[in-house]
This record gives structure tokens, C-alpha cells and sequence, in this order.
């Protein structure tokens, strides 16, 4: 279990977001026979196996070769199935950002590609195997839903909206080991709307992936240590993005800070700032993520707290923000 | 023998001098009647009280006001008003505020020949006091609104004022405060608004809707009776909360918190 020193292999079960992607995928297969599954020689590591060995007749391994399994996966889709693709987020959005531009994408078709192994997770596999520009290029594709689940019962929502709406979808999971955010799959789930976690009028951290759990227990720190009431949104659905939890978190709060495992350029921060920018109204705002370099080698927990990323980086963050004016002018005399 | 005054007086007086005095203009100008009486006046006006302990021997609040358009400058002398009415001392300036009329409060007025700009601002304090003074809320809906408006003024500015003289409480919640905004409001009348916008111990009253953002916390009523229920204490918060009379847009706590200080003003102004 590389990367979850911290937990026990009873936990690591329970955390498995991989596990929950490939459990999902299986009950769908079972009610719809069009379902289909391809890897690129990785169905044991991006739990697509397990589809593979409850449907061994639609489940198709290309090998080493994911331009290819991208190619043969928009071409079944052209013929009425439904291929849901997995491999890792980097190979499945640079490897094959061509195939992905032009046979998925431009095609409009109806595959979903579920990338595994995303942002920082896979740490120790070091900066070849760390994902951390597939937002960029994936939200940057027309036609390309994007989500970014939070944990395993996220994941399962993510996986069954995919099936159910049309059109390709790029759903981005982590290795494995996430903090669980939600004890089911009740909470609401909807594609392009943000999930409150928590409500606060001073800032608002608008989070996604590994890091919404970060973001919530920073808020539960910072409203016991410091006062303050921080909303915080999982912001699970990178495109189309919610534009009115947003806008209404800059009304709101005048605050905002984005946490995400990916570059700051091109990703959820980028995508919450244009929102903001359009909107006319200013904010305080800060991004985290990966301040463009590459992520160090190591554990996902040690990365995410060297790229400030975990709780202590957002409370060390929201306290930043929290002290930078927005007001235009400093004028403190009483209006009589 | 000069007898200082005390802490708990000076707060009073900086009340008046920056919450309540100032609600002159407001009135001045809320009704067509009394603003006509100002239209062709040209005079400062001053209401001031001898303080010993202050650099320019004496406490005031001074009006300039030029054809009808009114200035205040709360908490600042004129050397050479027009019109004044100069208390003996800030206890009896207080006293006179909170309704002891009689010949040891009673003001020494300067520059009577300006007869017509003196009586008009005589209508106006008498018209001030009998409003805030009031026991029961008004009938008619402009006196209940004109009434809103300036307990709002005078809680927001009360609040501020008393975090910049240091009142204890007031000036430590200020600041622990990163950047909020409260407000005050009844819906349907979002011209009555007022706000206190606080951060790090500086804090500033302003009137109208905020409209940068969203307040941090509003104390949102739904009609001007309920307001004025609170405001004139005939009605309990907690009762009016639960009944929907009292709406807090935001945290509970923080509706406490300002509950207790708008309860700190008022026992300095009342």
C-alpha cells in the first residue's frame, strides 16, 4: 500500500476511491449490456479489472498503447456502446491528448474516460506518473465534461452521472486512499453544482478532490481557533463550473481561495478566477496547488503538505487573505 | 474646583456628540416642512459643552449649513459658530440628552439675533427628542420610518464611536475582527439600512445598503412595527426571532454579540 503509511489496511479498504469506481462500473454493466470497458495493460491498478472479470466478453485490454484505446474507444461509441476507458490521468490526458482532442471530443462522442492515479497521488512513482496539468487540457476540450471526484461514494455519483448523460466525460480519481467526505451517495450530487460542506459568510475555499476534505477540516479548525466562518465548496465538476456559487460566493464573502492537486495554471483556480473576473466584482484571492514547477517524490500526505495543499497550508492561507483589504478605499471616518 | 469627568460620562457625551447630534441633519432634512426653514440659511450651529480636559477648553458637535445643504462635523469645535448652545459642562450636556431639563442642565445660548435660523434649529432638537424620546411607536408610517432610520444611524455610529473611544468591550471584539460588515434593515424599506463595517479595531458606520457584498451579519427585520419593537425594547429578541419578526441573516452568536452592544448604546444614550 505505497503512499498510506498512515492507515491500516482495514482503512485503506474503506478509502479506496478506486474501488468504489470499479464496484460502480460493475453494477452498471449488470443493468445495461451497451456498457463496455478498455485499459491500456492497466485494469488491475485503475480497478477497471474488476468489470474484466465480471463481463470478460466486453472488457478489452489494447496494451501498452492508450492513443490507441482511445481511438477504439470512440469508435465503439460511434457504433452505440458505451466504453468507459480507464488509465492513468497523465497518460489519458497527454499521452493521448490527441486522440482525445479529435476522436472523443471533436467526434462528440459518447465514451468516458476514468483516469486514475490523478494529481499527486501516485508520489512516489515520482513527477513522470504525477498529473498535474490534465485540468488544463481537459477543461480546455469542447464538448469534455470534467469532474474531479472527492472521495469513493463522489466517485460513484460521478461514474453513474457519466452513464446517464450523454457525451464524453473526463472523471479524474486518485490513486486510491481518500478521506471519506460522505458516508453515501445521498447528499445531492449534481453535475455543475458545487456541494457546501461547510456555510461561513467570511471567506469562501472552494476545493476539489483529495483537497475538499483538506478544506473542511480547516474550516472546522479555523471556526474553533481563529472565529471565522468559512464556507467551504466541493467544487466537484470543473466544467462546466458553477458559476453561481461562485459569483454568489464573491458576493457573499469578497473572499476566496481555490485548493487543488493540479498546476494553479489552467486548473480550478483558473477556472473560478475567469468566473470571478466576468462577474465585474473584485475579491481577495488566492490559489493553491502546484505554483508552477514540479511536485517533489514521496508520499501523497508529505507532498500535499510540502505544496501547502493540506489543512494547515488552508488555514495558513485563509489567514493571509483574511487580512487583505477590499475596499477601494481606507477610509475609517463614521458617515454622519 | 474642576471635577474631571468620568469614563463612563465621556462615553455618554461621545454618543451624543457622534451618534445622536448628528441625527439633526437627518431630521432637518426628512421633512419638506423643516428643510424649508433652512433654505436661505447660511450659519453654523453649534451645541457644545466646557471640558476642561480637552486642548480647546470645550466638547462640540458643529452644523455649517448653506442654503438648506447641511454638514456635520461630529466631535469637532467651531471657534466662531453663529448659533450656540453651550452646556456649563459634559455632565450637563448628558443630563439635558437624556431628558434632566431643568435649570442646572439648561444650555447658555449664543447668537439669538439670528432669530429664524435659532427657532428652526430649536424645532428640529425638540422634534429629535421627542422622537427618540418616545415611549410608544408612532402611528403614521413616515414617523416610524424617519424613527427606524435613526436608530439605526445612532446604533451604528454608536457602536463605531464607542470602539474609537476604547470602550472596553466594544474595542476588543473590534479587534479581534478580521474585515465584516453588520447591518441593520426592514425588508421593503432598504433606504432605512445602516451598516458598521469593522476590522482589526478600526470600524466605520455607514448608512444605506452595503452593496460591496454581502454583510457578514444582518439583523434583518421583516416590517417597521417589528423593528420598532425592538428598537424601542416593547418586544424581546428571542421571542421576535422565533416568531419571524427578527430575521438574523447569518451566525446566531454574532446576532447576540450585536445585540449587546446595540444594548451598550443604548444605555449610554438613554
Amino acid at each position: 500500500m505505497a503512499g498510506g503509511l498512515t492507515y491500516t489496511a482495514v482503512e485503506s479498504t474503506a478509502l479506496s476511491t478506486a474501488e468504489y469506481y470499479g464496484k460502480a462500473l460493475c453494477e452498471i454493466g449488470k443493468e445495461h449490456p451497451e456498457v463496455v470497458a478498455l485499459t491500456a495493460d492497466l485494469g488491475k491498478s485503475t480497478k477497471i479489472g474488476m468489470f474484466g472479470e465480471a463481463f470478460p466478453d466486453r472488457f478489452f485490454n489494447v496494451g501498452i498503447a492508450e492513443q490507441n484505446m482511445f481511438g477504439v474507444a470512440a469508435g465503439m461509441a460511434k457504433a452505440g456502446l458505451v466504453p468507459f476507458l480507464s488509465t492513468f490521468s497523465t497518460f489519458a490526458s497527454l499521452r493521448s491528448a490527441d486522440q482525445l482532442h479529435t476522436d472523443i471530443c471533436y467526434q462528440n462522442v459518447n465514451a468516458k474516460i476514468i483516469a486514475t492515479h490523478s494529481g499527486t497521488s501516485f508520489g512516489q512513482a515520482g513527477s513522470t506518473h504525477h498529473a498535474i496539468c490534465d485540468f488544463a487540457v481537459t477543461r480546455s476540450l469542447p464538448n469534455l465534461t470534467v469532474i474531479c471526484p472527492a472521495d469513493g461514494m463522489e466517485t460513484v455519483n460521478a461514474v453513474r452521472a457519466a452513464y446517464e448523460t450523454p457525451g464524453p466525460f473526463y472523471i479524474r480519481i486518485n490513486r486510491g486512499f481518500d478521506r471519506v467526505l460522505y458516508p453515501n451517495t445521498d447528499y445531492g450530487f449534481e453535475v455543475g453544482k458545487a456541494v457546501t460542506l461547510h456555510e461561513g459568510t467570511d471567506i469562501t475555499v472552494i476545493a476539489c478532490g483529495s483537497c475538499a476534505f483538506q478544506a473542511l477540516q480547516a474550516a472546522n479548525f479555523l471556526e474553533n481557533s481563529d472565529g471565522l466562518k468559512v464556507r467551504v465548496l466541493n467544487m466537484h465538476t470543473i466544467k462546466p463550473i458553477d458559476r453561481e456559487a461562485i459569483e454568489k460566493a464573491v458576493m457573499d464573502t469578497r473572499r476566496i481561495i481555490t485548493v487543488e492537486d493540479h498546476t494553479v495554471l489552467g486548473g480550478l483556480g483558473s477556472a473560478v478566477a475567469e468566473v470571478v473576473v466576468e462577474s465585474g466584482k473584485g475579491c481577495g484571492f488566492k490559489k493553491l496547488g502546484i505554483q508552477d514547477k514540479f511536485a517533489p517524490i514521496g508520499l501523497h500526505e508529505d507532498i500535499m503538505s510540502i505544496l501547502g495543499i493540506d489543512s494547515n497550508g488552508i488555514v495558513e492561507a485563509v489567514r493571509e487573505v483574511m487580512k487583505k483589504d477590499f475596499e477601494l478605499d481606507d477610509n475609517w471616518d463614521d458617515e454622519v | 474646583m474642576i471635577l474631571l469627568a468620568s469614563k463612563e460620562e465621556i462615553f455618554t457625551n461621545k454618543i451624543f456628540l457622534c451618534a445622536a447630534l448628528p441625527l439633526v441633519k437627518v431630521i432637518a432634512m426628512d421633512s419638506p416642512k423643516l428643510a424649508k426653514k433652512f433654505e436661505h440659511t447660511h450659519k453654523v450651529i453649534q451645541v457644545s459643552a466646557i471640558d476642561p480636559e480637552s486642548p480647546e477648553g470645550k466638547v462640540a458637535t458643529h452644523f455649517v449649513i448653506n442654503s438648506g445643504e447641511w454638514l456635520v462635523h461630529a466631535d469637532k469645535v467651531d471657534k466662531n459658530p453663529h448659533i450656540e448652545l453651550e452646556f456649563k459642562s459634559v455632565e450637563s450636556m448628558n443630563a439635558f440628552f437624556k431628558g434632566k431639563i431643568g435649570p442646572a442642565t439648561l444650555p447658555k445660548m449664543r447668537g439669538l439675533k439670528n432669530t429664524g435660523a435659532f427657532v428652526a434649529f430649536m424645532q428640529v432638537l425638540l422634534k429629535m427628542s421627542a422622537l427618540l424620546g418616545a415611549k410608544t411607536p408612532p402611528e403614521d408610517e413616515e414617523t416610524k420610518k424617519l424613527l427606524v432610520k435613526c436608530f439605526f444611524y445612532l446604533l451604528s455610529s454608536g457602536i463605531s464611536t464607542l470602539n474609537k473611544q476604547d470602550h472596553e468591550d466594544v474595542h476588543n471584539w473590534a479587534l479581534k475582527s478580521p474585515d465584516r460588515v453588520y447591518a441593520w434593515a426592514v425588508n421593503g424599506y432598504p433606504e432605512l439600512s445602516a451598516y458598521i463595517r469593522v476590522k482589526a479595531g478600526k470600524s466605520r458606520a455607514g448608512r444605506g445598503e452595503y452593496k460591496r457584498a454581502m454583510p457578514f451579519f444582518t439583523l434583518r427585520f421583516d416590517s417597521l412595527n417589528s423593528a420598532l419593537g425592538i428598537l424601542m425594547s416593547t418586544d424581546d429578541m428571542l421571542e421576535a426571532t422565533k416568531a419571524g419578526r427578527l430575521i438574523m441573516d447569518g451566525a446566531p452568536e454574532f446576532g447576540a454579540q450585536i445585540g449587546e452592544y446595540m444594548l451598550t448604546v443604548a444605555g449610554y444614550a438613554q
